[in-house]
């Protein structure tokens, strides 16, 4: 197959994974605690791409990996006591099935055995790893430093961490993230404020997401008309340059 | 190319429930006792396509992978706790909880008690103090005929007089019920709540006392607590987000088109 064609589709296949990570971060708009994913494109060099009389490999575009923003969602006022928003750089850490969860969705639900949890499953962590637990039906109080107090009495401190490095996080639905390097250990984060009555806003872009849906479109459009371009050549380079007399 | 257009599919159907929970809100904004419910989103699984860890070359590893996302959903709707506006109405038996208390209310239907914060009660031909639907308020009032004036004390004790006597007579104290987790509460029309495993048991006491389940306010009853401002906000918020994710769907459909035409 010739060149022009190989690099034309592998363009139209990366901008086919754009599009599903442009679709998924659409789609959670509405999402608290949503981190948008963007996608990396790479250069990949082959062989097979190689120009035939051996000179400079042609590379390829591909889409390997994607990098997730962590930057903070806006701050949405609810009223809602149990909501609680994260203003500055941090995770709530919470216990998922298999290990530790690390989100920004502070929507807090209570549990029936009484434990603070957010997606109506995970427990939320006290400073020694510990749940808090809600003792009666009355309001709660969440002060800026994640000190949870119910009817004057301290129930725990809600711990908040930071990662050294975002890299490994992985996602895992619910708008929490699980850590892939063990090496990566959480440590307390500072300079973050609780904010209670508050949640974060999925960090997803509207415009600039319908602005890169049109830029994909149109870049597909483009790769499109390549590839047609590509086969009329091939087509007179069939018919033509081989005709005798 | 289809997980694009699934993908934007789930978001437009979890606007729609969006949508369809904040019609509720505002058609119940004058129901008293109503408490504001809100849609929560949450992503969904994700698609794996590179493994994080896995050998980019000899010597290195995939640091992040490629995790494709496969959309959002409604995951719950919330009810929001916030006490709604009192407003002063000086009927005797319009009842207002300032706290976080529910009344008891015994179903006439099936026997079973139902929790509600909906305070405008009304009287029976017995004298029972009931609901408009008619369910009575447990531990059951009754004010025999004849009584003149009804006073409802913030500790939840009813007393009456009759024509021609000073001392008044007790007829009852009203009890009120709290949850462990009052959002868990399962609603069944008609202002009344259900305790589920995620509400807990409810726990009685009186009016004012230690529990904190509030005190009683008489001559007023609660309004909804919902905004009207915020709801056509999240309106707004919730249509837009559904043209946006309809663009995709378009978009996806146009790409697809582009592909079916590479080879004409």
């Amino acid at each position: 197959m010739d060149p022009i064609a190989i690099a034309a589709v592998s363009g139209l296949r990366s901008r086919m994974q754009s599009l599903d990570l442009l679709a998924n971060n659409i789609a959670n708009t509405g999402t608290s605690g949503y981190k948008r994913d963007q996608e990396f494109y790479s250069l990949f060099s082959s062989e097979q791409a190689a120009g035939a009389d051996g000179g400079e490999g042609a590379t390829l575009p591909v889409v390997e990996r994607q990098w997730t923003d962590f930057s903070q969602g806006t701050l949405q006022v609810t009223g809602n006591p149990q909501d609680v928003a994260l203003d500055g750089k941090g995770f709530f850490m919470v216990n998922g099935p298999n290990g530790p969860l690390y989100t920004r969705n502070g929507s807090l639900q209570i549990l029936p055995s009484g434990e603070l949890a957010v997606a109506g499953k995970y427990p939320l962590q006290n400073q020694s790893g510990g749940p808090i637990l809600v003792t009666s039906g009355k309001p709660i109080q969440i002060s800026t430093d994640g000190t949870v107090q119910q009817d004057g009495n301290t129930l725990g401190q809600i711990k908040v961490v930071n990662l050294p490095g975002t890299d490994s996080l992985q996602k895992v639905s619910d708008a929490c993230f699980q850590d892939q390097d063990p090496n990566n250990s959480p440590v307390n984060a500072t300079g973050v404020e609780v904010q209670q009555g508050k949640i974060e806003q999925s960090n997803v872009p509207v415009a600039g997401a319908a602005m890169r849906l049109v830029e994909v479109m149109r870049q597909f459009e483009m790769l499109q008309k390549a590839i047609g371009i590509s086969g009329d050549m091939d087509t007179k380079a069939i018919q033509e340059v081989a005709r005798v007399g | 190319m289809i997980r694009a257009l699934y993908t934007a599919a789930s978001g437009m159907n979890a606007q729609q429930t969006n949508v369809d929970n904040i019609a509720n809100n505002l058609a119940n904004a004058s129901t008293a006792g109503y408490k504001a419910r809100r849609t929560q989103f949450q992503d969904l699984l994700y698609q794996n396509m590179h493994q994080p860890g896995t050998a980019a070359s000899q010597q290195t590893t995939v640091p992040t992978g490629l995790q494709l996302g496969l959309g959002t959903r409604a995951a719950s709707n919330e009810m929001i706790l916030t006490e709604g506006s009192f407003t002063e109405t000086d009927n005797p038996l319009d009842l207002a909880i300032q706290g976080n208390g529910f009344f008891q209310i015994r179903l006439a239907s099936t026997g079973q008690l139902a929790y509600t914060r909906d305070g405008e009660f009304q009287m029976d031909k017995n004298g029972n103090v009931v609901t408009a639907n008619g369910d009575t308020l447990e531990p059951q009032i009754t004010v025999p005929a004849g009584a003149q004036s009804i006073t409802v004390a913030s500790d939840g004790t009813v007393s009456y007089a009759l024509a021609g006597q000073t001392a008044a007579q007790k007829a009852g104290q009203i009890q009120l019920a709290g949850f462990q987790n009052p959002a868990g509460l399962n609603s069944l029309g008609n202002n009344l709540y259900q305790p589920t495993d995620a509400s807990g048991d409810p726990t009685v006491a009186n009016p004012g006392g230690q529990e904190g389940l509030g005190t009683l306010l008489q001559g007023y009853s609660e309004q909804s607590n919902v905004s009207i401002v915020e709801e056509f906000i999240n309106m707004i918020v919730a249509q837009r987000a559904y043209e946006a994710n309809s663009k995709v769907v378009k978009a996806a459909d146009d790409m697809y088109q582009q592909v079916n035409n590479l080879r004409q």
